[in-house]
Formats: C-alpha cells, structure tokens, sequence
C-alpha cells in the first residue's frame, strides 16, 4: 500500500484529535490505579512504615523490586533508538518514539519508587547534593548516592532524547492545527522551521545524544544491581550483578517495548507502520535477551552450587527446592520455556506470538527482582535471624499503582505527541541520491509540474 | 516578514531554484542567508542540504563532558574533604568509588553540552516570525527569499518558476 | 591516646538469663515491640541472646551468644548509608546519628551480624512506664535505624566527668547496661588501648574468637569460648 506525505501526516496525527470513550476509559482506570496508589502512601506516611510487611531481616521487599523493574524496563528506549540509530537500521524509524516514552516514563516511576521506600519519605531531598544547614553532603561512597546521580543523567539524557526528535513534529502539528493545540505546539516546538542548518544539528545532536546515552543506560543498572553487590550478604555479593542486571533491564526493556507497540497498532490504528517484519525483528532481539538471560542465570547459579558455600547454599535451596521453589520455576517458565518457541520459531514469531512471550517475560522479570532480593535478605548468615516476609495491601496497591502510573503517562503522552515520529519516517522512506547533485552534472529535466510524492514504500526493512 | 517563495515537490527542482536565486543573488541585492530552504525532513546528498553540515558540535560535547567530569571530581573530593566522616574503614577520598559519580557527570556534561549548542546552532527557541509554509508538511520543498527588494521580485518569480514551480507565493 | 572501646563476651560463663537485653531495653528507650509485631519478626532487641541447640536428647546441649553491634572497624554498615547516619568515630564506635537517617535500611541489609533495628512505627509506652524513660538518651521515631551504642551516652558522660576533674578513666570505672546486669559477669567492656584493661588482657586470650571474623568486618567484640561452634565439640 503506497501513502503519501499527506496521508501518512494525517495517519499520524489523528490520535491528537479523535478520541473514543475507549481511551477516557482506560484513563480512568489508570487514573485510579494511581490514585488508589497515593492514598496508600498516605496512609503509609501516617502510621509509619510498619504497615508494609518487612521486618528483620527483609528490610527490603516490594519496594525495591519495583525500583528495579521500572528502571529494567526503562533499557528499551536506549537499545532501540540509540543503538539502532547508531547502526543505522532502518526498521527503526516507527518505533523509536514509543520505545524513548516508555524509557521516560519507567525512569520517572523508577525514581519516585525510592522515595516512596524511605522509612522518612519527606526527607528524600538529602540525597541531593546541595550546600545545606545541615552542613553534610550526600555520602559518595554510598551505591545510593551513586543511584541517584546516575538515574538523574539518566533521565535527564532520556528526556532530551525523547523531547528533541518531537520539535518538528511538533512544528508540524502547529501548523496543521488551529486554536488552543496550535498555541500549545508553537509553545512546544520552540519556534522550529525546518531549514538545513536546524536538521543538520538536529541529526548531529540526535548522534551524539545516542553515542552518550548507551554508556549510561549500562551503567545505570550496574550500579542499580550494584546496591546488593556492595554488601556482604549470601549471593548479593557477586561480581555477575552488573552484567546480569544490564541484560535483564535490556530484555525486560525490549519485552515492554512489544508490548506498548501492540497496544498502539491496535488502538490507534496503526496497522500500516508498525508492521509484522517490526515485531518479527524485535522478537528476533528478545530471543537473544532471552538466552543471555539463561546463560547469565545458569552462571550465578552453577557457581554457587559448585562453590558449595553453607550460608550461599542456604540460599540457593530455598529458591530452587523449598518455600520460593515454586516462584523461581514460574519465572524459569515465564522466561525462556513459554517464549523460546514463540520466539525461535519463525512461524510462531508473529505479533500474536512475540506479545504472548512478551507478557510472561514481563512477568518472570518482576518474579527474578523480587527472587534476587527477599530469599538472600531471608536467609543471611546467622540462622537465629533468619526471617520470612509477606507483602501487605499498601505493598501491592503501590506495585499496582507503578503499572498505572504508566499506563497513564502513556495515554496522556499519545493524545500530546504522534506515537511515531513522522520526519525520520519519512527521512527514511526518501532514498539519499548516489551522487550528490551538483550545478555542473545537473540534468536538464522537463518541467514537471506539482508531482506527487515519492510514494510510501511499504517494505520498512531497510 | 515579506517573503517570496515556491514549492516543489522534487528534491532537484529544489536543488536547481537555489542554484538559480544564488548566481542571481549579486545581480539582484540579496544576501545569501536571505535565500530559505525549508524542509519537512532533513535530506542527504543534495547541496542546499549538505552546505552546513559541518559544525564543533561532538568538540564542543567533548568539552562539555571534560568540564562535567571535572564539576564530578571537584564535588566528590571538595566534600569529603570538609566534611571529612570515615566509613568501613574506606579512606576519606576514594578514588573508585568518585570515579562513578565523575564518570556520570562527564556524560551529563556532554549530554548538556549538546542540548545547549544545539539550540543555540539552530537558533532555537525562536518565536519570532519566520518562512514556512503547511504544504511543506505535505512534502514539498520550499525555497523562497526573505525580504527581497522590490525591483528584484520579478527577476526571482521568474527563477522559482523555470525551477520547476507551478505557483509562486509571497507573504506581507 | 585515644580510646578505642571493645567488649569481650565469655560464652563459657554466658548463662542465657538475658539480664542484659532487659538493661539495654530500660538503658535506651527501647519500646517492646509487642506479641504481634514479634510474631511478624519485628522484635527490637539492640543485643540478644542466640540460642543453639546441638546434638540429640540425651547428650542435646544448648549454645547460648549475645549478640550486638560489633561496632566494627570496617563496618560494612557505614559506606552504604547516603546521608552518613552511620559513620566510624574517632573511639573505634559505628554510630549512628538518628538525625541524619531517612530510612533507606541499606545498613541494615549490609549488616551481617542483622543487629541494626528500624523504627517501624513510633515507639509507644503505655502509661506508667513513660515515666522510666533514660533522659540520656533521645527516643527514635518512625522510620530511623538504630542498633546498640555500646551505652556512648555512658561514655561520653564518663569522659566529661573524667575531663572535669583532670584525670584518666580509670578501667571498669563505667559499663554499658548490659555489662554492668551480667550476673555471671560474662561480658567486660574497657579500653583496648589500654593495654593493661581487662578488655585487653581477655582479647588475648588463646579462648578468643570473633563472630564471622572471616567476612573481614573486623568487628571489637571478642567471644572466649574453649571450643569452638564450629568444630561442633562437646565438653
């Protein structure tokens, strides 16, 4: 099916303009998902922290599970658009602007989770460092402080990448609308024309913008993994954490990446641009993650039988054979047995298939967060404090409020923004010439009036 | 801002209006930066979109990211030096450890960097008026000249035309 | 010279009456955490007393070891925590300043020996008992990290008393609450500088062991014991 530049614009742009009782729908339930949320902070700031179900020895539980699922799933944007940027794969150009989003949004929820956590959230300004009263800076050497410098790079790089290709959607939008919208996207598009020179730094700072943020998508979640790494507790203590977390976060990443496309294609209509050869590709990519996620959790695992360590062993038996047996083997399950022929199968890869996989590894990814944390802060070294934790109503209402804080800003982002980014779309349907046209090889050609566009060339898999 | 422009839909009939307005561009009292191109994507290999291509950009991130790195070192030092509280038997300035927080503000620096010479190159935040045109979104090309003298509007008409356009514009 | 306090713990004499947990409760503001919060694993007892069982009926013997903030030289507590709360002092003690904490329980995770407590709610004592509040000593509220002091309050008022009056503290001059309640006088808290304490003389002893020594914390708490745990050997 060929498109035109007209077409493929208003393809785009419609979602900013039509909207159904669907969508009010799914914001209202969001909207209260996060709203449930907040009152269980509330409730939680007031009696104190006791209400979740920690204790001695699990100071830690839901809450950081959570912290580092979101900024797992937060790795899709950066693989996607940067690294594909990077390599120039031209299947990219759809999907950037949804993997970027999700990267934004899951950051945002992955920094609030940690302020929520504290056993005195309305302390959490301390961390920053900053010339206080208090006459105390934050403490460098804590993995903490190295959290919160690294998720605030990280988030701040994301953002930008995200806001900087929208400036001349943007200004497209401003000058395809009236009214209110049309005040909002000059606002929004900082004054955008489109001559050469603002493409050229565009693209230029896009590049740059994508060599940078890798390095630091990578060492974000090292030095998330690297809060249990740091501590001498029974299979924290591991030097596999950093890697281990990066290729967890890049395929929770890219499983939360399928399934944000498969919503978009189905409920904005997107059928023509975010193909079947699109998912096809990424759940070639998912089948990859999946694999190094076995390799790297067949690694941890083997060491530390094979090591033999009493204290590291009590650990290990109580994920693989007794109380938290049956979560680890779900997440087995969740993770490679039910994807694997989704994924490995050509026939089986459709968007049905990869969005079948998707959603249990979603899935397993959270179960392998919560089984790196509570079984080894169960089992530390002296057997007299070893404890056992279940999660309170306050716990799972915040949990549940994470999703639909996303499920929110995800809404509300595709009503401001076209899910797709249409100039590198159409940058990359427009073929660049062999050879540069210059005054002296010039062709004289017949005039040729108005002619249509280069028509929208449906195979995107260059 | 008076302007007068057309558009087209071939990236050469672009190519060759902006080569016509640019050996006209003396004859005719316009300036070179007077003479706009205005596209809906950026586009590769043809002269009136490759001509300032070059820019310091990655030198200027560069800088910026060695001035992150150093704003990293000098806080995680400063720091624990004045205040200076010893942990687990660490020493007061750990090197390893501040490498972390001077490597991610490096690339904060660059990130930064970036952004900022990016709109300052591109001249961006810009509210005030400038060329464009809603048909560009559609995918034409517009190549016009900003403020051109009176005398000179037909002499440019006619180069927009035998470029390839079927319709001149102009603007108040 | 400066201090460096240290405790010795004799498990030969240890008899697992827990007059010192009782102390330490009454010494620092301690609230009970009650039936329910216990049952859910939120006791708050700054030093307990470990019990292990070893062998079987009838040759079953018990194993008793208190256990506190081993107030370690590299304590693994101290470089986790961003706001400082828990930092090494000049005088060999972790302490944890209670205004500093915002509750990230990363000492507690790190802590090996799990002998840091949170505040899970804030405390509360029924009437009368708020009247035996030690003023020395501040009450935590919701959300703060504490663990065992080694009594510094005790310290520093002995140090100040000492300062005023011109002289050296003088060896077993003062205890934590725990030492000063051990009926069997199973615990000896002193100077390890000094070399003639107590402390010291008992630190050598060839019956000396640390708790976990092997992790490297290097912890100030020395257990005399004639055999030890590990090699499982019955007298």
């Amino acid at each position: 099916m060929e498109k035109t530049s007209e077409q493929i614009r208003a393809d785009l742009l419609r979602p900013l303009f039509s909207t159904g009782p669907g969508y009010w729908t799914a914001v209202a339930i969001a909207a209260s998902m996060v709203l449930a949320g907040v009152f269980a902070f509330c409730y939680q700031v007031y009696n104190g922290i006791g209400v979740w179900g920690l204790n001695s020895p699990v100071f830690w539980a839901f809450d950081i599970t959570n912290f580092v699922f979101w900024i797992g799933i937060s790795h899709a944007g950066t693989l996607i658009s940067a690294i594909l940027r990077l390599c120039n794969a031209g299947w990219r150009r759809p999907v950037t602007r949804c993997a970027e989003a999700i990267t934004v949004f899951a950051l945002s929820i992955g920094a609030i989770v940690p302020i929520c956590h504290l056993g005195r959230p309305w302390l959490f300004y301390w961390m920053v460092p900053y010339p206080s009263e208090r006459h105390i800076w934050p403490n460098f050497r804590s993995p903490l402080a190295w959290d919160f410098i690294a998720i605030s790079t990280y988030l701040t790089g994301s953002t930008l990448f995200l806001f900087l290709p929208i400036i001349p959607d943007c200004a497209a939008a401003r000058d395809l609308t009236r009214g209110w919208r049309r005040k909002l996207y000059s606002l929004l598009s900082l004054g955008w024309q489109g001559t050469p020179r603002q493409w050229h730094r565009l693209e230029t700072a896009m590049h740059i913008m994508a060599i940078a943020i890798i390095p630091v998508a990578v060492s974000v979640h090292t030095i998330v993994s690297w809060d249990f790494a740091m501590t001498p507790v029974p299979m924290w203590h591991s030097t596999i954490f950093g890697p281990y977390f990066v290729v967890g976060a890049i395929f929770s990443g890219v499983a939360a990446l399928i399934l944000a496309m498969a919503l978009l294609r189905k409920f904005l209509r997107l059928d023509e641009y975010l193909q079947p050869i699109h998912f096809d590709h990424l759940g070639k990519l998912l089948l990859t993650m999946s694999l190094l996620w076995v390799y790297f959790t067949f690694a941890e695992r083997l060491t530390t039988w094979y090591g033999n360590d009493p204290s590291e062993m009590a650990v290990f038996w109580s994920s693989i054979r007794q109380q938290f047996a049956p979560l680890f083997w779900t997440m087995v399950v969740c993770n490679f047995i039910i994807p694997f022929p989704f994924l490995a199968i050509k026939k089986l890869r459709t968007i049905t298939g990869t969005v079948i996989a998707s959603t249990t590894i979603v899935a397993g990814m959270w179960i392998e967060r919560f089984l790196i944390i509570v079984p080894s802060l169960e089992h530390k070294y002296l057997p007299y404090s070893w404890g056992t934790y279940r999660p309170t109503w306050v716990e799972i209402t915040l949990m549940v409020a994470g999703f639909g804080m996303m499920a929110l800003l995800y809404l509300l982002f595709s009503k401001l923004v076209p899910m797709i980014s249409m100039w590198e779309l159409e940058a990359g349907v427009r073929k660049a010439p062999a050879v540069p046209r210059h005054v002296v090889s010039l062709k004289p050609r017949p005039a040729t009036g108005i002619a249509e566009s280069e028509p929208f060339a449906t195979d995107l898999s260059r | 801002m008076r302007a007068l422009y057309a558009l087209y839909s071939d990236p050469d009939a672009a190519q060759r209006a902006v080569n016509a307005l640019k050996t006209a561009a003396g004859s005719l009292g316009i300036a070179d930066r007077q003479i706009v191109v205005v596209t809906a994507e950026p586009f590769d290999g043809y002269d009136f979109s490759d001509e300032h291509a070059e820019s310091p950009m990655f030198l200027i991130a560069s800088f910026t990211g060695i001035l992150g790195g150093l704003v990293g070192y000098w806080l995680t030092r400063f720091t624990q030096v004045s205040y200076p509280l010893p942990t687990g038997g660490m020493p007061i300035v750990p090197p390893w450890t501040n490498a972390i927080i001077v490597y991610e503000l490096t690339m904060l620096g660059a990130i930064a960097g970036t952004v900022i010479t990016l709109l300052v190159m591109a001249g961006l935040p810009q509210f005030g008026e400038s060329l464009s045109d809603p048909e560009v979104w559609h995918g034409k090309i517009l190549v016009g000249v900003t403020e051109p003298p009176e005398k000179a509007r037909p002499e440019l008409e006619k180069h927009l035309r035998q470029a390839g356009a079927s319709e001149v514009k102009a603007t108040a | 010279m400066p201090h460096k306090w240290a405790m010795v713990i004799d498990l030969d004499r240890c008899t697992g009456c827990e007059a010192c947990v009782v102390a330490c409760h009454a010494e620092n503001n301690i609230a009970t955490a009650g039936p329910d919060q216990a049952a859910r694993g939120r006791a708050k007892h700054w030093i307990r007393v470990e019990r292990y069982w070893e062998g079987e009926f009838p040759n079953a013997r018990v194993r008793f070891q208190p256990v506190l903030c081993q107030q370690c030289d590299n304590a693994p507590c101290e470089p986790v925590c961003p706001t400082f709360a828990s930092y090494h002092t000049p005088e060999g003690l972790n302490a944890q300043v209670y205004n500093r904490c915002i509750g990230t329980r990363f000492c507690a995770n790190a802590c090996p020996y799990t002998v840091r407590h949170l505040n899970f709610y804030n405390p509360e004592w029924d009437k009368p008992l708020h009247l035996q509040l030690n003023p020395d000593v501040s009450v935590r509220s919701v959300g703060i990290m504490e663990k065992c002091t080694f009594c510094v309050q005790r310290i520093r008022s002995a140090e100040i008393q000492a300062e005023g009056e011109k002289r050296e503290l003088k060896d077993g001059e003062f205890n934590p609450a725990c030492v000063q309640s051990c009926a069997p006088k199973a615990m000896v808290f002193g100077d390890l500088n000094d070399p003639n304490s107590e402390v010291s003389r008992l630190s050598r002893s060839h019956r000396s062991t640390k708790l976990m020594g092997e992790l490297g914390t290097k912890p100030n708490v020395d257990y005399l014991e004639r055999d030890s745990w590990q090699n499982g050997k019955n007298i």
